[in-house]
């Protein structure tokens, strides 16, 4: 049984696959957002959280405290100024053989536990990237009795898989990861946006 | 399809002193490397004099990050046949192996290079590679450990080695990784600023001191690093806060907090000039700052 059903926009699956192929060498993680909506119903039979976007966060060095803690404060305050709450946390480990949640992913999944129940792991499945993107490559793991469950991944997990895929693909073939900006290099450089808004526009621009 | 030199309307030289500045600056832009390289090679190489075999293994290693195997082999065979017997044209051929993931294979290859020459830095350091890319972590360590005692000045060793202790969570060795860096190089505000980031994530009042203080010279050392900035303002903040410490440890780093706070505000406000986009930035760090003011008592 589901315990929540998450949907991904494109524009969210897009972004994380753009993060993942621009540091091919490094893991990557970043954070899952979704839209405030107005009551949670009692019965539990709400509509999909929609995941609308993504933010990336930082490649390299995942495990590292201080910037994860500006990054989640400072993305936290935006998330309030657009009516977004953070839902999830994705990562590409940097074997591509592993695509399981490490401690990292845990202890940060857990923090935003504290703030929305139903917290997801999103882990990207690297060894599967490929440019038509023919097949959704992520794993969505749920906290179900203190546990990390891996739950199946279908087309269901997706707003609409087809245009996903189109977009996600025409991005990756025009090389648009090159302009990818996460934290670390809003970090190098406070002139580079983490909310990616040449990014977005492109993929408004393809739905 | 246009060329590079066409779209950009760059000489050959700007492409030469491109790939000069992104070996100096030890920059891993595998994709943007093989673009440029390849065009100098195949339309400008008599031009190149001697810089030709450093560009031969600048662009075979950047192509065998993009899984350009048909380029990778052409370079290599062009420095084979110039240095039939080099130990680095050597580590090149293993590379490739790596690359294929013939593990066994380019085992067997430094080995052999080892045989030779038993001090070869490259071909050892290369064994510690293929360890790490296998996921090996405890036996890339435990090498890495072995080869430091001999080879106790490098400093890429020694960076390579803190990485691998981070992932593995060893907060502590990683810490004595980046101090031995921190001697050799005082002036170096990167190996400061993680030396701190270390620090704080090992957590207790005194590493949150210790992480302060290095924030604070990173800073001394660069004052435009913003990782530095904002671990002081968080590692002052932190102390602050805390229940346990006297009070003028609480004013004292009331004060540090606050004066890097109005730090960041102007760093934010100066990078947000002429961009009007860049005003959420602007907003969500100036409510961050407040979210975490401490109450003066």
């Amino acid at each position: 049984m589901i315990d929540m059903h998450i949907q991904l926009t494109s524009q969210a699956y897009c972004k994380m696959l753009l993060h993942t192929a621009k540091y091919p060498h490094c893991a990557v993680n970043g954070l899952l957002v979704a839209e405030k909506t107005k009551e949670k119903k009692k019965d539990g039979h709400g509509g999909p959280v929609l995941c609308v976007d993504c933010v990336p966060l930082f490649h390299g060095t995942l495990a590292l405290a201080p910037m994860l803690e500006v990054a989640l404060t400072l993305i936290d305050s935006w998330c309030k100024e657009n009516n977004y709450v953070i839902v999830g946390y994705y990562q590409a480990n940097e074997q591509t053989q592993d695509s399981r949640p490490n401690q990292v992913a845990q202890k940060v999944a857990a923090r935003i536990s504290e703030n929305f129940n139903e917290a997801v792991i999103v882990m990207v499945d690297s060894s599967r990237l490929t440019m038509s993107c023919f097949e959704p490559i992520i794993f969505i793991y749920d906290h179900v009795e203190n546990k990390w469950k891996n739950r199946e991944v279908t087309t269901d997990a997706f707003e609409d898989w087809n245009e996903a895929q189109t977009i996600t693909s025409a991005l990756l073939v025009g090389r648009s990861y090159e302009n990818l900006i996460d934290f670390d290099n809003h970090l190098d450089d406070l002139r580079n946006d983490w909310t990616n808004p040449a990014i977005n526009k492109s993929v408004l621009d393809l739905c | 399809m246009a060329s590079l030199s066409e779209m950009y309307d760059v000489g050959w030289e700007e492409m030469r002193d491109k790939l000069r500045k992104w070996r100096e600056d030890n920059c891993r832009n595998s994709e943007q490397i093989v673009d440029v390289g390849e065009e100098l090679i195949s339309e400008h190489s008599s031009k190149l004099g001697d810089d030709i075999w450093i560009i031969y293994e600048q662009v075979m290693i950047a192509a065998l990050d993009c899984s350009r195997d048909d380029l990778a082999l052409t370079c290599l065979q062009e420095l084979r046949k110039q240095f039939p017997d080099s130990h680095r044209v050597k580590r090149l051929t293993g590379m490739r192996l790596e690359a294929l993931e013939r593990y066994d294979d380019a085992n067997k290859h430094y080995d052999a290079i080892l045989q030779e020459d038993p001090t070869n830095t490259a071909a050892r350091k290369r064994k510690i590679s293929i360890l790490r890319a296998q996921g090996k972590s405890t036996e890339a360590i435990r090498e890495l450990n072995e080869y430091l005692e001999q080879f106790v000045g490098d400093q890429e060793a020694w960076h390579e080695l803190s990485e691998l202790y981070i992932n593995e969570h060893d907060y502590g060795k990683a810490a004595f990784c980046l101090e031995e860096l921190m001697m050799t190089n005082p002036h170096n505000h990167l190996y400061c600023e993680q030396y701190a980031e270390v620090k704080y994530t090992q957590g207790g009042m005194e590493n949150l001191e210790l992480a302060r203080k290095y924030f604070a010279q990173a800073l001394r050392l660069n004052n435009r690093n913003m990782r530095a900035l904002f671990g002081l303002y968080m590692s002052a903040s932190h102390i602050a806060a805390s229940p346990k410490v006297s009070a003028k440890v609480k004013k004292d780093n009331i004060k540090y907090a606050a004066w890097a706070a109005a730090q960041i505000n102007r760093a934010y406000k100066m990078a947000g000039r002429g961009n009007k986009d860049n005003k959420c930035s602007i907003k969500a760090v100036e409510e961050m700052l407040e979210s975490m003011q401490i109450a003066m008592p």
